[in-house]
């Protein structure tokens, strides 16, 4: 089984119109440390692809260990434009938990 | 003594009722609801467009009837921004269900003035460009009918209500982390510009305002340690709030749930941009400097909590009915699965063809219906492949043609293809788009209206 973000961190996602932000919350400081360094806003859009339409900016909060990102146009249009079976994106913290994650 | 503040509803539709172990329980001292999501008020509008003594939340009927009276006999206040659209309609409810039960000298209070829907057109002409906050488009008010237009509210006609001696508040569009501001404010005397504290004031909204959010529900942080038989009971938050902002936070004493720093982590950064400038109507707050301390038997600790001036300019969120969707669910199985994919799609687009549809999406159920693109397709026929079909129009009658020429094909099409029945009997969706944008504070003049009984 490969290593997965899930392993270093949990996190949940959240919706503002087109919005979603997804947080990312490490499980140990040495974990706080790697994703700080390797999880970066232009990997987490690249590992989404044409799921999001938009930017993604990514926030970091030291005193929580953990990462913020936001992503824009990620709702097709958001909550009840979307034609999404999950059209809040409440399950997008979990597409980004499954990246395979190498030391 | 710390002041203690409980919250029993995160959405219309939570269960209200979990107001009532704080209450009789003795641990509270107020309790908050929360029940507008983006477009719940564009929701309500349906509602008040066919009785205009409506358009506030049914589960305010709830409150009144069940748990006001408790509250009441124990000189609790309650907060709701339930009221929707009318909360002075929402009132008046309360008032005769409060007189039916014998209730002798309660005050409720109706704070109105965020509903802007009859003044878009003088905004426009005072000066504000209502242009969408995400991609500064100017709105166009003959694009689609405009349902609700309302402005979020900061805490200050709560706080003046609560000052007033209002037993219960009912409100429409309330920033929902204000609507937990306003009783520390009136309690603890905080000035309007000790912006640290009404920072942390707003932290104690965040984290209640989503009720079982932060006590193990929807929670990965604590997934392997709440027991499952517990999720559908969960004890509620409350926060012990001292008078220099610093809090606890745990959950209703007795009752099910998991308060900790996962938990707390989770529901901090929930539906958050910036941490560093989280915008209310009543203080900038940052979270990137606050302390969490886990004190161990669903007890958190937060302090620290810094914050700045509030923004000049208030958001506006605009519900607009733009159309409506329709969902159909077919079954595919064994063999030829991706060839009887495919001639679903080209039987749809050729049945289809000429209707004035907008969207036509397909979803494959349990392979890619979640992450899209980022889902790799089994190259091999599986076993089974269940296509959700989504479609969109300006108007329903467009989609019922399209689902009944569909169903002529029930005898023609793919080799064992079924069709999910609740589907077929299903009724089109209304699409309310949100174009959310700012005004300037300087328009929005809230006011109360008071009913006793």
């Amino acid at each position: 089984m490969p290593r997965r973000l899930y392993d270093l961190a949990y996190g949940r996602a959240g919706d503002k119109g087109d919005i979603a932000n997804i947080s990312i919350i490490a499980r140990t400081p040495a974990d706080y440390q790697d994703l700080k360094a390797h999880l970066t806003a232009e990997r987490v859009q690249a590992h989404f692809g044409a799921l999001f339409r938009g930017q993604v900016v990514r926030y970091t909060l030291d005193n929580l260990e953990a990462l913020n990102f936001v992503c824009y146009q990620a709702l097709d249009g958001g909550g009840t434009r979307s034609l999404r079976i999950d059209p809040l994106g409440k399950s997008l913290a979990g597409a980004l938990l499954y990246m395979v994650w190498e030391d | 003594m710390s002041y203690r503040i409980g919250s029993a509803q995160g959405f219309y539709g939570d269960n209200v009722l979990s107001a009532l172990p704080m209450i009789t329980g003795g641990h509270v001292d107020v309790v908050c609801f929360e029940a507008l999501a983006e477009l719940t008020l564009a929701i309500l509008q349906k509602d008040r467009l066919k009785d205009p003594s409506r358009g506030y939340t049914f589960d305010l009927a709830i409150i009144a009837s069940k748990i006001l009276p408790e509250a009441f006999a124990r000189k609790i206040p309650l907060i709701c921004n339930g009221g929707g659209l009318n909360p002075q309609g929402a009132a008046r409810m309360v008032r005769e269900t409060a007189a039916r039960q014998g209730l002798h000298g309660l005050k409720i209070a109706a704070v109105t003035g965020d509903d802007v829907l009859t003044r878009l057109e003088d905004l426009n002409e005072a000066g504000e460009p209502l242009t969408h906050l995400e991609s500064g488009v100017p709105l166009n008010p003959a694009e689609y009918p405009i349902a609700s237009a309302n402005v979020y509210l900061g805490a200050a006609p709560i706080v003046a209500a609560l000052q007033q001696g209002a037993d219960m508040v009912i409100t429409g569009r309330v920033a929902d982390p204000c609507l937990y501001l306003a009783p520390l404010i009136a309690h603890y005397g905080w000035s309007w510009d000790d912006w640290h504290r009404l920072a942390a004031g707003i932290v104690v909204g965040h984290l209640l305002e989503c009720t079982g959010q932060v006590v193990g529900g929807n929670s990965l942080g604590v997934i392997d340690q709440i027991p499952a038989q517990d999720l559908n009971k969960l004890g509620y938050p409350v926060a012990h709030v001292e008078a220099d902002g610093s809090f606890i936070l745990t959950k209703t004493p007795g009752l099910p749930g998991i308060v900790n720093a996962a938990t707390v982590k989770e529901q901090l950064l929930y539906e958050v941009h910036d941490p560093a400038a989280y915008i209310t109507p009543d203080v900038v707050a940052d979270f990137t400097t606050l302390r969490l301390q886990d004190l161990g038997a669903d007890r958190v600790q937060i302090s620290g909590v810094q914050g700045r001036p509030r923004p000049e300019k208030l958001k506006l969120n605009l519900g607009r009915l733009e159309g409506y969707m329709r969902e159909l669910i077919f079954t595919l199985g064994y063999p030829e699965t991706w060839r009887k994919y495919a001639q679903l799609q080209t039987m749809i687009a050729e049945t289809w063809r000429g209707l004035p549809l907008d969207r036509v999406e397909y979803q494959l159920l349990g392979i890619n219906s979640l992450y899209g693109p980022l889902a790799p397709l089994p190259a091999e026929d599986p076993l089974e492949l269940v296509v959700r079909v989504m479609f969109t129009a300006r108007d329903e009658a467009t989609l019922k043609h399209a689902v009944r020429l569909m169903m002529h094909n029930g005898l023609s099409g793919p080799a064992g293809m079924s069709v999910s029945g609740s589907t077929v009997s299903g009724e089109p969706r209304i699409i309310l788009g949100l174009f959310p944008t700012l005004l300037h504070r300087a328009h929005i003049t809230p006011e109360i209206l008071y009913l006793e009984v």
